[in-house]
């Protein structure tokens, strides 16, 4: 059943586009798209202003890169286009604020390689082949217990907090050794502070004081665990973390703590997001899905084109270190950019037909995990593999999942986000 | 076909090694080892070359 048919919008007014306006995230996609369209073919540096935080003074706006070409030169020089004065906000925030909600998302060389090196040994394919096992009976629990709702509902689930949710965040945790009495409150902060303030999910309407108590909340849990692993060593990531030397140099607590809220956060969201909308975009698509179900060899391209459809990390930020040229744009030291993966990944230069959802695409050189550069994402293998063993047991299991209603999207630039999905299991009596 | 990688440019992506995991893997320092620096099977190398986020490999035809 299709609920927002993917048929080209009417012609888009750039005027009344804002890039940094949460509530035009919660159009649409084919309006965004179709707007992101024009932007990259006739505003490739489009200018916008930065949005108004409580506490914070509105820097000076950004450049919104939208082109694949620009995004990939751009990403692939840290040195001249930096991400330590911030990297997942649009305003410049105090240095330790951003440094400990990004952690190596917002450091630059050498500091993020040295840190990176501790992480990318515990993040390697072979170290995931090992996890896979565990990914799959998660996968198949979670599947067991939507079916279990839907049968206590007459069929209806939602399949945000049904199926999306609690996979990655158990696959994160059980990774982690977060204890299973905390795992709520790690869903919950997570959900904060990638809220992008919606204030559907905020308490209190004060999005600022919600998101300092909900790191301070996470760190909290992460000194615990962090102690209890030192005593008491185990295998998991956390002991990893807290015996881990770069160059005879440990991870201080906090360097552990803001990686800790990164994984947490970065393994949930990303992967919630590239599920419940992977879930909705094959509704709007039932031939590719009826194509993609009959043949488990599409499941690598096949989620290589979610990624690439949804792009759940919308963009990322640089900030120019020098003066220089980029495709045809004169910036000063100081200029921001932000990089939409979204819009690059819709390159009509670089993908054939890109307004088309094709799970059999290849190749796909998507940049929906990041594009060149040292800031690659470093849980793309984690993602690949929960998504493909997600989406095959989906189709397995739940054949008769049908969406029967919108979605609530998340009011967020940041992170292209569903909040709520409703759906049935039709064969549930 | 002769394969190199550059430990100090490589970040662990570990791509190289999803793509070719008999010639390349990320290994306990967190960077990238060549363990067949010439490679039966050249396809995936190039692609791992290609695909390497920070252009750490290089591939001598």
């Amino acid at each position: 059943m299709s609920v927002e048919a993917p048929i080209p919008p009417a012609e888009v007014d750039l005027a009344t586009v804002d890039l940094s306006d949460r509530d035009w995230w919660v159009r649409p996609p084919a309006e965004r798209h179709a707007a992101l369209d024009r932007l990259r073919a006739e505003r490739p540096f489009a200018f916008f202003a930065e949005p108004e935080i409580p506490g914070i003074p509105a820097g000076p706006g950004y450049h919104a890169v939208t082109r694949y070409a620009d995004l990939e030169a751009i990403s692939s020089q840290p040195a001249v286009f930096c991400s330590g004065r911030g990297a997942v906000s649009m305003q410049d925030v105090p240095a330790e604020l951003h440094e400990f909600y990004g952690s190596l998302i917002s450091m630059d060389d050498p500091r993020h390689a040295k840190i990176r090196r501790i992480v990318s040994k515990t993040f390697t394919p072979r170290m995931l082949e090992r996890t896979l096992d565990s990914v799959r009976t998660v996968v198949d629990d979670v599947l067991a217990r939507a079916r279990a709702t839907a049968e206590a509902n007459d069929g209806a689930i939602d399949v945000v907090a049904d199926l999306a949710a609690p996979i990655p965040l158990r696959v994160i945790c059980d990774m982690m050794g977060v204890p299973e009495a905390d795992r709520p409150g790690v869903l919950a902060n997570s959900t904060i502070i990638l809220s992008g303030g919606d204030p559907e999910l905020i308490e209190n309407d004060d999005p600022f004081t919600a998101f300092l108590t909900a790191g301070m909340e996470m760190a909290a849990l992460m000194e615990r665990l962090a102690g209890e692993r030192l005593a008491d060593p185990r295998d998991d990531l956390t002991t990893a973390l807290v015996r881990s030397e770069v160059d005879g140099e440990r991870l201080s607590h906090q360097e552990i703590a803001s990686f800790f809220i990164l994984l947490l956060v970065a393994g949930n969201e990303t992967t919630r997001n590239a599920i419940s909308q992977g879930l909705l975009t094959l509704s709007e698509w039932p031939q590719e899905r009826a194509r993609w179900a009959a043949d488990p060899s599409l499941d690598r391209t096949g989620v290589e084109e979610v990624v690439r459809w949804v792009s759940p990390v919308t963009w990322m930020r640089r900030t120019a270190t020098q003066d220089g040229e980029i495709g045809g744009h004169r910036f000063t030291a100081g200029e921001k950019f932000l990089l939409f993966y979204n819009a690059a990944n819709r390159d009509p230069a670089v993908f054939a037909d890109p307004q088309r959802f094709d799970v059999g695409r290849d190749p796909n050189p998507h940049v929906g995990f990041g594009s060149r550069g040292p800031h690659f994402c470093l849980g793309a293998h984690l993602a690949r593999r929960e998504l493909q063993v997600t989406f095959r047991a989906v189709f397995e299991q739940l054949p008769d999942l049908e969406v029967t209603g919108p979605p609530r999207r998340l009011a967020s630039s940041f992170v292209n986000g569903l909040k709520r999905l409703p759906a049935r299991l039709g064969g549930t009596r | 076909m002769r394969v190199t990688a550059d430990r100090e440019l490589c970040v662990g992506s570990g791509a190289c090694e999803m793509l070719a995991p008999d010639v390349f893997e990320v290994d306990d320092d967190g960077t990238v080892h060549v363990l067949q620096d010439e490679p039966d099977d050249p396809d995936p190398v190039r692609q791992a070359a290609q695909q390497c986020p920070t252009r750490a490999l290089s591939v001598e035809e």
